[in-house]
């Protein structure tokens, strides 16, 4: 009994120092920069298990697929599995498009032409990461190849799914993807007729001076849905508009180069009381989809939008 | 003999901290996801003393914040309350409802590592979900998630915790 009473008096004093340890924790954690020992924990954890995440996530990929063709067989009306044959043919032409685009740069590289960003090695996705709060992912490339913290991710050329987090490694980098909850961005709504997306080649109007579209911060809002911020009421924003990054905020250079393709506008709204417009935007990727990756690890300084 | 069950436990512990930094992101539905270590936790402190526990909860909580790079400090937070509530739950034991009562400590460790995350964030300056949202989207049916598979799952573990440790730090305390 007395045993019992000084194992409790102990597990109530542990408790205590340990609660007030955690906290300690938290702080140097939330304070530390990037290189402080606790996200140094994290990145060499992040490394050593790299390894096993890539094994699970080989494992897991049938039983995703099996998931896909289970989810879409429920969905077996006829008019449903055409537009399945549609998205389907549709993604393959836009995979054989961006194959063709990728081709035509990697010839460029060889002739010695560099285009305007400068890419990191093609990185394969290795396995999703964080927790329910973060929308993040592991690539496969890391310091050796270049790469540093912040920098652009992008699918094929131009198309923005996230930046690299602090946490690089060697050999692998965490991406924090474009509907994480800490991601902003800057941007700029653009009408479909004068941006490009597969190219990222804007039109001359869009640099006319009188030219009023929209631009505003990029991110996952407090309400929860994705979407643009402090777009004024007068400026420009319609459905089906395209989202490009600005590569500037007034005067001062942003993480992100100028004309990188995010997403589609999806709805715009206001009301009489609103300062700003209200909208909401659909991601360019699906984070399911992605497969492979390029980090932006420069750009050159010709690029963007005219003051 | 108890050493073995502590050993035992850290193991235990260890691995489902492993487990949810592999599978957690695959497992992960919105705001709602096993919660494998705090699980772990619960079932593999159950029958340690009220020390033992905290100190294993505690190990329990740091190996997922290095783990799982979510916020550090925040896991050991909720690893330690797991822990000291399993123990004190433990030394209950009803009866024939040992699972069931477990599966209440994990819904509760489960809510309390929610609203520390999300106090923590708020504490970060970083984004997060409204409460009214979160508490009805996000912790409600997380809890209730988790206390399910811990009800599921909880007559296995018992097995692994409770085997040896009956003969020993039960009948010592």
């Amino acid at each position: 009994m007395g045993r019992r009473k000084s194992s409790t008096a102990g597990g109530l004093a542990a408790l205590f120092i340990l609660c007030v340890t955690s906290l300690v924790l938290f702080t140097i954690y939330v304070k530390e920069g990037e290189a402080g020992p606790l996200h140094t924990v994290q990145l060499g954890a992040s490394e050593v298990l790299g390894p096993v995440r890539s094994a699970v996530a080989a494992a897991v990929e049938p039983f995703q697929e099996a998931g896909d063709r289970v989810e879409s067989a429920f969905d077996n009306s006829e008019e449903e599995a055409l537009r399945l044959k549609v998205q389907e043919t549709q993604g393959l032409a836009g995979q054989a498009s961006r194959l063709e685009r990728e081709n035509a740069r990697l010839r460029e590289l060889l002739k010695g032409e560099r285009p305007f960003y400068e890419y990191g090695p093609l990185a394969r996705v290795i396995a999703p990461v964080g927790d329910q709060f973060t929308h993040r992912i592991q690539i496969d490339v890391g310091t050796e190849d270049g790469i540093k913290p912040q920098m652009p991710v992008v699918v094929g050329e131009n198309t923005l799914i996230g930046r690299t987090t602090e946490h690089v490694g060697r050999s692998k980098a965490e991406v924090m993807l474009v509907t994480d909850r800490e991601f902003k961005a800057g941007v700029r709504i653009i009408p479909p007729a004068e941006f490009d997306p597969a190219s990222g080649k804007l039109s001359p109007a869009v640099t006319a001076e009188n030219t009023s579209y929209g631009e505003g911060l990029l991110g996952t809002n407090l309400e929860g849905y994705f979407g643009i911020e402090y777009v004024d009421l007068s400026s420009r924003a319609e459905k089906g508009d395209y989202v490009v990054t600005s590569g500037r905020a007034g005067t001062r250079q942003l993480l992100f180069p100028p004309g990188l393709f995010v997403g589609t506008v999806e709805s715009v709204s206001s009301q009489d009381i609103d300062q700003y417009k209200k909208i909401v935007v659909e991601p360019a990727m699906n984070p399911d989809d992605i497969e492979e990756v390029r980090v932006i690890t420069d750009w050159g300084p010709g690029l963007g939008f005219p003051g | 003999m108890e050493q073995t069950s502590v050993v035992r436990a850290a193991l235990l512990v260890a691995l489902a901290a492993l487990s949810e930094a592999v599978l957690g992101p695959y497992l992960t539905f919105g705001w709602v996801s096993p919660k494998l270590t705090l699980l772990g936790i619960v079932f593999a402190v159950a029958p340690l003393r009220d020390l033992q526990a905290v100190l294993l909860g505690f190990f329990g909580g740091v190996l997922l914040d290095a783990l799982g790079g979510g916020l550090f400090g925040v896991g050991s937070l909720s690893g330690l309350i797991a822990g000291i509530l399993s123990a004190r739950a433990g030394s209950v034991r009803p009866k024939g409802a040992e699972r069931l009562l477990l599966a209440q400590v994990v819904a509760i460790s489960v809510a309390a590592y929610d609203l520390t995350y999300l106090a923590a964030l708020n504490l970060a300056g970083l984004a997060g979900p409204a409460f009214g949202d979160y508490a009805v989207l996000g912790l409600l049916p997380d809890a209730l998630l988790n206390a399910v598979l811990a009800y599921l799952v909880g007559g296995w573990l018992l097995k692994i915790g409770y085997d040896r440790a009956r003969a020993s730090s039960w009948e010592e305390r």
